[in-house]
Order: C-alpha cells, then sequence, then structure tokens
C-alpha cells in the first residue's frame, strides 16, 4: 500500500526537483563567480565550480564600499517604509472595503492612474518637490514617496473585502463601536496574514530599489546597499570589469535577505498563502 | 470618553510610524557644499568609476585640506543623476565631472556652469589640445569644462592572428595598408579566408562611429540645421555596409561575446579610442602581450574623453578652479594614464615617462607613438546638442541591416526620415 | 459628507502623501507632454505635436510590439508553469515547505543583479546555455546578438524570476477547494484532466485574475529587464534596446528618450502613451478571465 503511494509520487517530486534546480542555479552560479576570479569569469568553457577566492572577492568588496554603513541605511529605510505602508495602507484600504462614502470610485480609481504609469516619470518632478522641502540626500526622500504604494492598497482591500466578514463589524458597530474602534479591534487582527505579506513585498522592494535612491541621494556618505553595489563598476562607459567582485558584492546583499526570509519563511509563506486566497 | 480614546490611540500609532520615520530624519540631514555658507568648509566633487584615476583623486584630497574635498564615485547613470539634480537646483556638487558624449547637450545650459574664463582657464589654455579644449567652449563663448582625458582612436590587432593569416605584423606597416577602408576591408578578406571564423568588424556601429566621428561635421550644423543626409554621412553610411556586403562583420554587440572573441582570436582587430585598450586587458586578460596598436583606417578620429565642470551653485569656485588644475595638470594626467588608462588632453605629458613607456600589454609597444601624433591631428569639429539624438535612428537601422537583413537602401532611407523627423521635434531646421 | 469624516479621515494620510508624491508627477507629466522640454532651461508649448509625432513614430510602435512578445513569451509559460506547479505541489505528501521556499527566493532577489548574471549565461561565445548546448551536441545560438534571442533572453529571466511566487499564489488557492468536491468527480469517473477543467479551474478563477492582472500591468512596464540585458559598451546610441532594438521595451524607449536624449517633453508623451496601452490590455485580461465567471 505504501509503496503504491511512494511510487506515484516519484514522479511529482521528480518534476518539482527540476524545478528547484532551475530557480536556485543561478544562485549557485553567483557563488561560482563570486569565488573564482575576474580572469576566471570570461574562459570558455566557463568554469562550474566555486573557486577558492571568495574570501579575497569579498575584501575587495569591503574595501571599496562602506557595505556596512550603507546595509544600515537600507534597513532603516525598509523598515520605516514598511511600517508606514501597512499603516497607511490598511487604514484606507479597510475603508475602501468596507465603507462607502461619497467619492470612493474616484479616489480609487486614481490609484489605477499611477499604478500604471511607469515609475520613471515621476522621478524629476519628484526630485524637484525634494529640492523645494530640503530632504535631496536624506533618507526620508526614500522613505516618504514609498509609502505611495497603490499595490499595497489592492492587496489589502481585496484581501479584507473577502477575508474580514461584514457581519464582524455589523456586530462591533451595533455594540457601539467608532470607526478607528473597529479598525484596531476588529479588522487588524484578521488581516495579520496579509498584512505579513505585504510586509514582506514592502521590504524587498525597499531593500532593492535602485533608480531612485541613485537620483536624491547625494551625499556619498548616506546611500543604499544597492547604490553601494552599483559603484563596484569600472572602466569607461560602465561596464563592469570586476565581474568576481560584484557578484561578491551581490551575493553579499542578498544574504541578509535570504536569512530573514529563512527564519521568517515558514509563517510567511503560509500566510502569502492565505493572504492570496482570500483575496 | 470614546472620542479622547479614539484620539490617543491614533495618535499613539501614528506616534510609532513617526517615531521610525524620525530615525530616517536624525541619521542627519545633509544639504552637501553648504551654498549657503560663506566660506565652504568641504568641497565634493563627482566623477564616475574610470572617470578619475583614485590616485590621483586621493592625492587631491591630501594636497587640498582645506576645504576639503569630498571626492564621490556615482555608480549608475551619471547623467540622468545630474541633470535631476540640476533640474531641483539642491544637492549639486561643487566640481563636477561631466562625459565627453553629453558636454554638447550642455551648451544651450552653458549658464549652469561657472565660466571657467572667468576664473583663469584662458591662462591654461594653451597646455590642451585646441580641438578638445573647443569641446567645452559653448556657442555663447562660455567655457564649461577642462579635458581630462581625449580618445584617440587607433586600430588595436592581434599580432599572433595576423601572422597566422597572413597580415602585416608590425605597426608601422600595418598602419601603411589600411590606410584607407577598403584596403583595411581587403585585409579583413584576407583574414577571413585563411582563418574562416575570424572577423575583422566587430559590429557596423562601432565602425560607423569611427567613420564618422572622424569628420569636422555631424549631423546637425552650427546653425541649427540638419545635414545628416548629405554626403559625409552617405559615404560613412556606404563604407559601412560595405563591411557587411563582404561578410566580415562579426555582427557582435554584446560585450561578453566581445570579450570571448578577443581572448580567443576570432575577433583580433578591434576600432577604438585609446580607452579602449583598458576595455580589451580587463576583457580578456588572457591575451596579453598580443596585441599591437597601429593608426586607425581614414583619418584620426576620437572617442569620448570627459571633463571637470564648476557648476554655478559651487560653494568656492576659486577653490574649485584651483583644483580642477591641479588634477588636469600634464604631470597629473600621465599619473591618470598610467593608473587609469586616461589618455591625457594636454600634450606635454606625451613627453613623460608615464606615457613614453612601453606597455606589456602591447608587447613592449610604446603606444604613445601611435596616439600622440593621432591625437594632434584630430580636426576641430562642431557637435550639437542634438547629434545625439538625432544619430540614433541611423545606428538603429544599421542595426536593421545587420541582424534583420534589412535592405540597407531602404535602411538608409527610413534613417533619414526618421532623422528628420527627432530633428524637427527637437526644433532643428530640416 | 460629515457624517462620513472618519472614513475621510483614515484614508487621507495616504492620500495627503498620494496627492504630493503621486498625483502631482503624474499631472506634471501630462503638462510635459505638450511642451518641448530638455530638462533644463525653458519649456516651450507645442500643444499635440508630441503626440503626433507619437503616433508616427516607427520605433514606438517597436517598442509597443517588443513588449508585447516579451510579455507573451514570459507571462504566458509562467503562469502556466505556475499552476502545474502548484498543482504538483498540491499533490505531494512531503516537503512542501521547503519546496516553497526554494521556489520563492527567485523573487527575492535584487533584479539589477539577476539581469547581469541572465546576460552573462546567454552570451553567445560565452555563455553557459551555449556551453550546455555545445556540450550535448545541439548547434548553439547567438542569443544575445540577435532581436528574437534578446527577446528570449529576457522573458526567460522573467519568467524565472515569478513562476515561484506566482506558483505559491495558486497553491493557497488549490488547498482552499474543499476535497469532497474532487471525490465526487472521481465517483461520476471523471478524469485528472477533467477534473483540472471543470473543477480546479472555475474555482480558482478569482486568484487567477489577480495574478493575470498584476502580471500584466508589471510584465508590460519591464525595464530594468531590458536595460540591463541590452546595456552596451559604447556611448553611442545609449539604452537602444540591442540587436535591432529587439529589446525595447517601451518603458526603456521612454527612459531613452527622457534621460539619454534630454527629451522630456516626448518621454512624457511616451509615458502616457504607456499608460493607455497597458490600461487597455489590463481591462481586456480582465474582461477575458473574468467573463466566464458568470
Amino acid at each position: 500500500m505504501l509503496n503504491a503511494l511512494r511510487r506515484r509520487q516519484i514522479l511529482p517530486h521528480a518534476v518539482l526537483a527540476i524545478g528547484v534546480l532551475i530557480s536556485l542555479f543561478p544562485f549557485y552560479w553567483s557563488i561560482v563567480l563570486a569565488t573564482n576570479t575576474s580572469a576566471d569569469v570570461f574562459r570558455y568553457p566557463p568554469r562550474v565550480i566555486p573557486g577558492t577566492h571568495l574570501v579575497e572577492n569579498v575584501r575587495h568588496v569591503l574595501d571599496n564600499i562602506d557595505f556596512f554603513g550603507s546595509m544600515l541605511n537600507t534597513l532603516i529605510v525598509a523598515v520605516s517604509t514598511t511600517v508606514l505602508v501597512l499603516f497607511f495602507d490598511s487604514l484606507a484600504a479597510f475603508t475602501f472595503a468596507k465603507y462607502a462614502f461619497p467619492g470612493r470610485r474616484v479616489l480609487f480609481g486614481l490609484l489605477m492612474l499611477i499604478f500604471m504609469l511607469p515609475a520613471q516619470l515621476s522621478i524629476i518632478p519628484q526630485y524637484m518637490i525634494m529640492a523645494k522641502i530640503g530632504w535631496v540626500g536624506t533618507l526620508r526622500a526614500l522613505v516618504i514617496p514609498a509609502a505611495v504604494n497603490a499595490f499595497g492598497i489592492f492587496w489589502m482591500r481585496q484581501y479584507i473585502s473577502r477575508g474580514l466578514p461584514d457581519e464582524l463589524i455589523d456586530a462591533a458597530r451595533i455594540d457601539g463601536a467608532s470607526f478607528f474602534r473597529i479598525y484596531r479591534s476588529v479588522c487588524l487582527p484578521m488581516i495579520r496574514p496579509g498584512l505579513a505579506f505585504l510586509a514582506i513585498y514592502t521590504f524587498i522592494g525597499a531593500w532593492n530599489d535602485y533608480v531612485w535612491p541613485l537620483v536624491v541621494l547625494t551625499d556619498p556618505n548616506k546611500i543604499t546597499l544597492q547604490l553601494a553595489i552599483a559603484q563596484l563598476n569600472f572602466g569607461q562607459g560602465g561596464t563592469i570589469t570586476d565581474y568576481a567582485m560584484l557578484m561578491a558584492g551581490t551575493l553579499m546583499a542578498v544574504v541578509p535577505l535570504l536569512i530573514a526570509f529563512t527564519l521568517f519563511a515558514r509563517n510567511f509563506v503560509a500566510d502569502l498563502a492565505r493572504g492570496a486566497v482570500q483575496g | 470618553m470614546e472620542l479622547n480614546r479614539r484620539r490617543l490611540l491614533q495618535l499613539g500609532l501614528l506616534g510609532v510610524a513617526g517615531t521610525s520615520v524620525a530615525a530616517t530624519a536624525a541619521c542627519g540631514d545633509s544639504s552637501s557644499g553648504g551654498a549657503s555658507e560663506k566660506k565652504a568648509s568641504s568641497l565634493t566633487m563627482w566623477y564616475w568609476g574610470g572617470g578619475l584615476s583614485k590616485n590621483v583623486v586621493s592625492s587631491a584630497v591630501a594636497q587640498f585640506p582645506t576645504p576639503k574635498l569630498n571626492a564621490v564615485e556615482i555608480g549608475g547613470d551619471f547623467k540622468a543623476k545630474l541633470l535631476t539634480t540640476m533640474n531641483g537646483g539642491k544637492g549639486m556638487p561643487d566640481i563636477t565631472g561631466v562625459k565627453g558624449e553629453d558636454i554638447a547637450s550642455f551648451y544651450p545650459q552653458a549658464k549652469q556652469f561657472v565660466d571657467l574664463n572667468t576664473l583663469g582657464a584662458d591662462k591654461i589654455k594653451s597646455q590642451y589640445l585646441e580641438w578638445k579644449w573647443a569641446q567645452a567652449t559653448a556657442p555663447d563663448g562660455t567655457q564649461i569644462g577642462i579635458p581630462i582625458d581625449i580618445g584617440p582612436t587607433a586600430l588595436f590587432y592581434r599580432q599572433d592572428i595576423f601572422a597566422q593569416a597572413g597580415l602585416p605584423t608590425e605597426p608601422a606597416d600595418v598602419a601603411a595598408a589600411v590606410s584607407t577602408y577598403d584596403d583595411f576591408f581587403e585585409l579583413g578578406v584576407q583574414l577571413k579566408g585563411k582563418l574562416p571564423g575570424h572577423f575583422m568588424v566587430k559590429d557596423l556601429a562601432s565602425l560607423y562611429n569611427i567613420i564618422v566621428t572622424a569628420q569636422t561635421q555631424f549631423y546637425v550644423d552650427k546653425d541649427n540645421k540638419f545635414i545628416g543626409d548629405q554626403q559625409h554621412i552617405r559615404d560613412a553610411w556606404d563604407t559601412a555596409i560595405k563591411a557587411l556586403t563582404l561578410g566580415i562583420d562579426a555582427k557582435i554587440s554584446d560585450g561578453n561575446d566581445t570579450n570571448v572573441g578577443m581572448t580567443k582570436g576570432t575577433l583580433p582587430a578591434q576600432l577604438g579610442a585609446a580607452w579602449a585598450g583598458l576595455d580589451i586587458a580587463s576583457g580578456a586578460p588572457d591575451s596579453a602581450g598580443k596585441w599591437r596598436v597601429a593608426a586607425n583606417p581614414g583619418g584620426p578620429a576620437n572617442i569620448g574623453g570627459s571633463f571637470l565642470a564648476i557648476p554655478k551653485s559651487s560653494a568656492d569656485p576659486e577653490e574649485a578652479f584651483k583644483i580642477i588644475s591641479w588634477i588636469l595638470s600634464p604631470e597629473n594626467e600621465a599619473k591618470g594614464f598610467a593608473d587609469a588608462s586616461l589618455f591625457p588632453a594636454a600634450p606635454a605629458a606625451y613627453k613623460l615617462p608615464e606615457l613614453t613607456k612601453p606597455d606589456p600589454f602591447f608587447g613592449n609597444q610604446v603606444t604613445i607613438d601611435v596616439f600622440g601624433p593621432q591625437a594632434e591631428k584630430i580636426p576641430v569639429a562642431f557637435t550639437s546638442p542634438y547629434d545625439s539624438a538625432v544619430s540614433a535612428p541611423f545606428f538603429d537601422e544599421l542595426s536593421n541591416a545587420e541582424t534583420k537583413g534589412k535592405n540597407p537602401d531602404s535602411a538608409w532611407n527610413d534613417a533619414v526620415s526618421k532623422a528628420k523627423s527627432v530633428a524637427q521635434r527637437l526644433g532643428v531646421t530640416v | 459628507m460629515l457624517r462620513y469624516w472618519p472614513q475621510y479621515l483614515a484614508i487621507s494620510p495616504f492620500y495627503l502623501l498620494f496627492a504630493v508624491f503621486g498625483l502631482f508627477p503624474v499631472l506634471f507629466s501630462l503638462y510635459l507632454s505638450f511642451h518641448r522640454w530638455s530638462g533644463l532651461g525653458e519649456r516651450k508649448w507645442v500643444g499635440l505635436k508630441e503626440y503626433d509625432f507619437l503616433i508616427h513614430d516607427h520605433t514606438f510602435w517597436l517598442s509597443l510590439w517588443n513588449t508585447l512578445i516579451i510579455w507573451l513569451m514570459s507571462t504566458v509559460p509562467m503562469l502556466f508553469g505556475a499552476l502545474v506547479i502548484a498543482a504538483l505541489l498540491h499533490s505531494v505528501a512531503r516537503g512542501k515547505s521547503f519546496y516553497r521556499m526554494a521556489y520563492f527566493i527567485p523573487s527575492v532577489t535584487s533584479l539589477v543583479a539577476m539581469a547581469i548574471l541572465f546576460k552573462m549565461m546567454f552570451s553567445s561565445n560565452f555563455g553557459l546555455i551555449n556551453a550546455v548546448l555545445e556540450a550535448v551536441n545541439l548547434p548553439t545560438y547567438p542569443w544575445t546578438n540577435t532581436p528574437w534571442g534578446i527577446k528570449i533572453s529576457i522573458a526567460a529571466l522573467m519568467t524565472w524570476q515569478w513562476v515561484g511566487y506566482n506558483s505559491i499564489i495558486y497553491l493557497a488557492g488549490l488547498q482552499t477547494i474543499p476535497g469532497e468536491l474532487y471525490e465526487a468527480a472521481q465517483i461520476d469517473g471523471a478524469g485528472p484532466v477533467r477534473t483540472f477543467f471543470r473543477i480546479t479551474i472555475p474555482l480558482l478563477r478569482p486568484v487567477i485574475l489577480f495574478t493575470v492582472v498584476i502580471s500584466t500591468i508589471t510584465g508590460m512596464q519591464s525595464f530594468t529587464e531590458a536595460q540591463v540585458m541590452t546595456a552596451s559598451n559604447g556611448a553611442t546610441n545609449p539604452n537602444s534596446g540591442g540587436p535591432g532594438q529587439g529589446g525595447l521595451t517601451m518603458v526603456l524607449y521612454f527612459y531613452q528618450q527622457a534621460f539619454s536624449y534630454n527629451d522630456f517633453g516626448y518621454g512624457a508623451a511616451i509615458a502616457w502613451g504607456i499608460f493607455v496601452i497597458v490600461g487597455a490590455f489590463a481591462v481586456l485580461n480582465w474582461r477575458l478571465v473574468a467573463r466566464q465567471e458568470d
């Protein structure tokens, strides 16, 4: 009986395993690149096993950029952004999902507008605003605009409208609870999985953000991790010539995310699952 | 009451969010350079990776202790950042690099920079190559920048591969054998015949680019008129297409593939500027010692080579000018060559040991013997701010002919009509 | 109106920020699209000229074509792959957590770094893909040097990055389908394929709708993948989309015109063109998928 079951499972496992290999292979390969020398990178046929130069490449990275300082900045930005987004977006989404009020359609429609326009479009006007209010070169300039996260509202609204039963709200209202109280006591606890997903999504987005920080962070001592990594380029016109160092730097930038992810992953993926379904 | 508690809660939540946001604020507010201060305590200089020699930069920092020099290397799209910052008006550095390909686009905005002539630039003008200096002179006479380096072109070739294919091998012989592009292409045919799979031309774009930049005018003239359909461009186009029809074009645009080709020898020739030597050295390190340099076909041309400029918001223009002149003195430009392959724009540097040293990558050839004379012969040319945008359709159509097999004549027609509309859109007279 | 003050208060933090950092840039860009502006200096009013140019601009339509093809090449396999993987994950008894994590990781990394890596892997003379093909005696292909090849490379990157993420979303959806339905179907004699199409897909419809709409919008706005993979050393013709401009997506074209060629008026017009097209497409997709729900 058990054997029959096991045999039926072999095929799915085999296919899934192949998928895992494909998923993880680029990481493996970047490890290969990060542990060899740059000259090895252009060898043909290419090297496929890790080498012994990791420490050397890591040292190059640390010599060339302020890795830990920029990582700290990125961490501050990512956390602040996530907190703001969670709060503002869930509050607004809750309102859209469960309450009718004049202008609701129009306001929500405006969100679709910015979602569909390319983000790069806002770079210049956004910079002009930052210059006017004196936020150029500050981390605030990264956090505050990022709080305007249309996806966050769509996601939470979907989640709340399906996942938060109206009866609970009605019951609370009958009990005399005010709007904000309902938000705090009824809504928030029920949408935790959805919030968890949004939190990770926002955190990752903030961690990996590149173009806007490039433009607005003018102080060399206060840059984010992605910018620091980008500075590992050499050569005219920005050609990358030290791939080994660049890959080492990239790996170093991903490791904290991976660690955090594996630590919180179990819950997170399950939450994502639940969040998506209700959404 | 209900109201109060609710309010308090709200405020509490806002407070939590606020503290984290405040953390970002507390982490410092910086306005670099302090345009509002009377005497700047520090000066910020922006440059890109490889734009200046790191050694020269650190020497400059040591040489000018007060005000402190903050040299910042900007990764990514340098021009986008410079432009956006200039637009916002805040956060501009006190000294900035300006890439050669961008300097012309700043002509209409020359007032955004300090006219270096007012700081004494005219006194050091003679130190630099006239045609390069002219590139940073806006039509209204403002001297926007001082040249860091130039990109005199040459033909880089693999001596060993040439030998295998029965082609001339000594630089002087090669230069004589490729004085015209027709001659050059003949060698290419010979190369392919003897060594199949080996191509003299990497891709049409790089070939076309060199041919065009050897001219004295490009796509838009001094009076803002479109001249991209005229003979000089047509000739360049036809020459490039010839490489395609003769079958000596490798059609490789990917940088990684180019590196491998150079290492393996299937791309034994590169037409490029002096700084391309660095790209070859880092992209194909295994082929060290096998390359040589010769004068390229057609006339000497220049590709690239950037400038240092002082934005008008600079906190201390006089000091900034001192720093710039020091960094760009012939001695330091020579050092820049030694460290970062930045070919000096000051001819006096050509006699200095860093330049007259034999280069092991090129089999101990003294490359200044080729580049020096080329550099001096480069003609003064006018680059319009719109040349870049107007030239794009030509490159695009060449790529179409190259990779999609489009008929070259219809490609030319499309390129011209497209270029005309782009020009019109930008306000050029067609 | 006043009765709704808690609601307005609730949405106000978001919308205040939105007005400044969301709406203003958008309106400003609309304003820009009626001008000629080089990023500095004066803005010259030109009315609808930029849009007129846009409509007649072959390169823009080429970029639309590229974007659509790349989107098709990536999103379709991506969503199907995600469904298949989800189904497989659903059917195995053990190792679910491990698989979920492994499949999710690609969407967590820096896109720039992965794009650089993929570019190297697809290199004609140098890349891993061709090395493997050679090793098994299959013909190699110039991936990054031809218009179609570059599209495939970009699409491969996009697919790779998002398959896992979407598969987990689908898996969650699958997990909510009550087992009884499947049992009933089995009793009725329905085979796996029939069950899949008659039960699974219809019940997954809302989830599928969500992923399709999001993938459409983000896929058609692809920029980083295209920019990094078609970037070349030359100072000439920057951001032009690679061989035959095969990798020129709409957003990349916008970026090129605005930031490489200093034509912000035209760039703004392109951006609005993108908006109209993406909007229409998203609505189309929505209709297609949601229609059968009735």
